[in-house]
């Protein structure tokens, strides 16, 4: 008792001022999350009561080819999809590194994207962009190219969304910006007095210093690419088409609990792509030591 | 002191903050819970003082919209008390969401229903049982005669009541035959006339466009289940097995594909371009393809969307000297088991399909009304191609005869159906490699 009350007069403000967070990571996160994880081992389609069946959403999981197809959609986009957005969001932020007049306008019109990025409308833009009338079969059309319908076919439809999560490199480019203004200018006039030319400084002195920053962003990105779910959801017209070609992960756990009332078998999904993002995460630390430099 | 006040006042924030919520949370269950109570409780919801909101979810497009909106504010106009919360949308959307939105407990009290994804819901007891509400009048369909009643049935239970019933066809714009120098299709006519009629037809056209949009997978019905009928089977059994054998869907798939070899249907790619938008973007209303399936009561929409020529409807193709594929399909109407205000939804169905003034705004939006009063004051003022539709409704409905309830799985059986045509048409699989896919798999989610 005497303890308690100790340790209520040191944290018990604390706890209070919490409160309203806690309440809302338990209701919002915690129990839903405990309940998914048992409905995850049960036969539940919403309407009746769950039934144990032990592994069986899990061993199943393997033997569905839809669940690979999904798997392979989402490796590649994660694969694809996050080295490109950051390389391309490095590469913008390099070049408004320079000192250009009017930065703050191109950083807003460049982050512009990320705001509008995950949003339905961007997603219906997409459709008409690549679609077999759209913008880019307009331009390849003035070089007497025939396009393609490039959503409607499976083999590019997948790239097209890749492009749009490209597109989307603002977020990282405004961290790869604060990261580059850390990086002391001492170092490359004494690389100047060397002799050194912009790439290999690039090389040498700018990339080395901001792994962290890249660091962080390849983490954020990975976890952010195997949860997507709105570009394929829209452009797709929640199909996952053409031929599941855009059946991402989310999207075919999505059609399970939801269209198919399947809610133990999209439990066990969900609880599949936690570890799944859990171990590529673990993955990309366990690197880190031997590629993440750490001033000071 | 100061910092105590403070202190205090944040302490009396958080401990408001956690009643706010559980004192909701509270309100909500006993409302779900008990709603049987209620409703006795409150017998005569409609002329207490108190004020309640149900909400009501239909499909379909901007036209509809306007005339259920309409509806709406008439009953709202009857029974001031009760307010109608409106959701609407597009067909395919509309599924999607009225899952989502009953497996969380949030659907709306009243929702459109169709008979083929009528039992997923029912069999898991979605939806209010409404027998004993219409034998005790409380949903007065006295005047629905017992054919239109026994379609809302699944089984002995009366869980939707028929908005009205359609007939679907294959429909054609005159002016757009006229152009291409094509004799309309006949009335009466076989899947070999329709393959013969599509070849001709795309002579005509040449590269502008098809004769019709691929039929091969999308739903089940009504176009493959039309030709299972035809073909002496069904979709489904009665007792939720597939109904159907692979000659079946080998014959089916095999027609599509060598149409869509020869050019006289689109190409993969370009059916995925076009699926899902709305009716004036459409490959019909666009003349990208001269001859549509469709139900009769959306003919008059493309008669006014397309401004030339009249919108004629055909019967399905039939298979020469087999049986007829007709089956009554309509739109209806249910009350969803969790819903808190059963009666006032009753109210509100009762108003929809029989009140006079309703039924003369909703005409045959849906097909004519189910009940005997209500179409007869229909029938009188009906534009032209309503005029068609009707009759074309009447002639069908004659020939139809009892189809199976889908059984519980129905939406991946579709799904794996419009994957494995998908697959043909993108040349990913051929339709010997399709059909076995599809019947295994098939068979194995319906549990033989």
């Amino acid at each position: 008792m005497g303890k308690f009350k100790l340790f209520w007069k040191d944290n018990g403000i604390g706890y209070l001022f919490l409160t309203p967070w806690l309440i809302g990571i338990l209701t919002l996160t915690a129990i839903p999350m405990g309940a998914s994880l048992y409905f995850s081992f049960t036969s539940y389609d919403m309407f009746n009561a769950p039934t144990w069946i032990g592994f069986d959403n899990y061993t199943s999981l393997f033997s569905d080819p839809k669940w690979l197809q999904s798997v392979k959609v989402t490796v590649i986009y994660v694969f694809f999809g996050v080295p490109l957005q950051l390389a391309f969001a490095l590469f913008i932020a390099v070049l408004l590194n320079k000192g250009i007049g009017g930065l703050r306008v191109y950083r807003a019109v460049y982050y512009v994207p990320s705001l509008f990025g995950g949003s339905v409308a961007i997603a219906i833009l997409w459709r008409q962009i690549f679609g077999g009338n759209g913008l880019v079969n307009n331009i390849l059309g003035k070089f007497g190219i025939d396009g393609i319908n490039w959503i409607s076919t499976p083999s590019t439809a997948l790239y097209t969304l890749i492009i749009l999560m490209v597109w989307q490199f603002g977020a990282s480019m405004v961290i790869f910006l604060a990261g580059l203004k850390q990086v002391p200018i001492e170092l490359y006039e004494s690389a100047k007095i060397d002799g050194a030319g912009p790439m290999k400084q690039f090389f040498k002195i700018t990339l080395p210093l901001i792994t962290p920053v890249v660091f962080f962003n390849l983490v954020m990105g990975i976890i952010g690419a195997f949860q997507a779910f709105t570009p394929a959801y829209i452009v797709s017209g929640g199909t996952g088409g053409p031929l599941n070609s855009t059946l991402f992960y989310t999207l075919y756990l999505y059609q399970k609990g939801f269209t198919q009332f399947a809610m133990g078998y999209a439990s066990a999904m969900a609880w599949v792509l936690l570890i799944v993002i859990a171990i590529a995460t673990a993955i990309v630390f366990a690197t880190s030591k031997k590629w993440v430099y750490y001033q000071g | 002191m100061k910092r105590n006040l403070l202190l205090l006042s944040m302490i009396a924030l958080a401990f408001l903050l956690l009643i706010g919520c559980s004192s909701n949370e509270d309100a909500g269950e006993t409302n779900e819970g008990e709603s049987n109570d209620n409703s006795s409780e409150n017998a005569s919801e409609n002329d207490a003082d108190e004020q309640i909101e149900i909400s009501f979810s239909w499909w379909g497009d901007t036209g509809r919209h306007e005339k259920y909106n309409e509806i709406v504010d008439l009953f709202e106009e009857e029974y001031p008390n009760i307010k109608v919360d409106r959701q609407f949308g597009g067909w395919e959307d509309y599924w999607d969401r009225l899952t989502t939105q009953v497996s969380g407990g949030n659907a709306p009290d009243v929702v459109s229903m169709h008979q083929f994804y009528v039992s997923d819901y029912a069999r898991r007891g979605a939806l209010h049982v409404m027998n004993d509400m219409v034998d005790s009048g409380e949903l007065d369909l006295s005047d629905f005669p017992d054919a239109a009643l026994n379609s809302g049935k699944v089984g002995e239970e009366i869980v939707m009541v028929a908005k009205g019933i359609t007939m679907p066809g294959y429909v054609y714009n005159t002016a757009v035959f006229d152009d291409l120098g094509v004799d309309y299709p006949g009335y009466d006519w076989t899947w070999d006339d329709f393959v013969d009629k599509a070849y001709e037809i795309k002579e005509a056209m040449g590269e502008d466009g098809w004769a019709f949009e691929d039929g091969s997978g999308g739903q089940l019905q009504p176009r493959f289940r039309y030709f299972a009928r035809q073909s002496g089977q069904d979709v489904f059994t009665d007792d939720g097995k597939l109904g159907f054998d692979e000659q079946v869907l080998t014959d089916w798939w095999t027609m599509w594909d060598n149409m869509r070899q020869d050019d006289v249907i689109p190409d993969a790619s370009t059916s995925n371009e076009y699926e899902g938008l709305p009716l004036e973007a459409n490959m019909f209303a666009t003349k990208k393809v001269a001859i549509l399936g469709l139900p009769a009561n959306q003919m008059y929409l493309y008669e006014e969307q397309m401004g030339e020529g009249e919108i004629n409807i055909v019967r399905h193709p039939h298979i020469e000297g087999g049986p007829n594929g007709e089956y009554i399909e309509g739109a209806y109407l249910s009350i969803t088991e969790a819903s808190p205000h059963k009666e006032a939804a009753a109210k509100f169905i009762e108003f929809f399909v029989s009140n006079e003034k309703s039924v003369k705004i909703f005409k045959t939006e849906q097909g004519p009304p189910a009940g005997t009063e209500a179409s007869n004051l229909v029938m009188e003022d009906l534009t032209p191609p309503e005029q068609r539709a009707v009759e074309h409704i009447q002639n069908t409905v004659e020939l139809s005869e009892p189809a199976p309830y889908a059984p519980e799985g129905i939406n991946e059986v579709e799904t794996l159906f419009a994957d494995n045509a998908e697959a043909i048409a993108f040349g990913q699989k051929s339709v010997e490699q399709a059909v076995t896919d599809f019947m295994s798999e098939a068979r194995s989610i319906l549990g033989e």
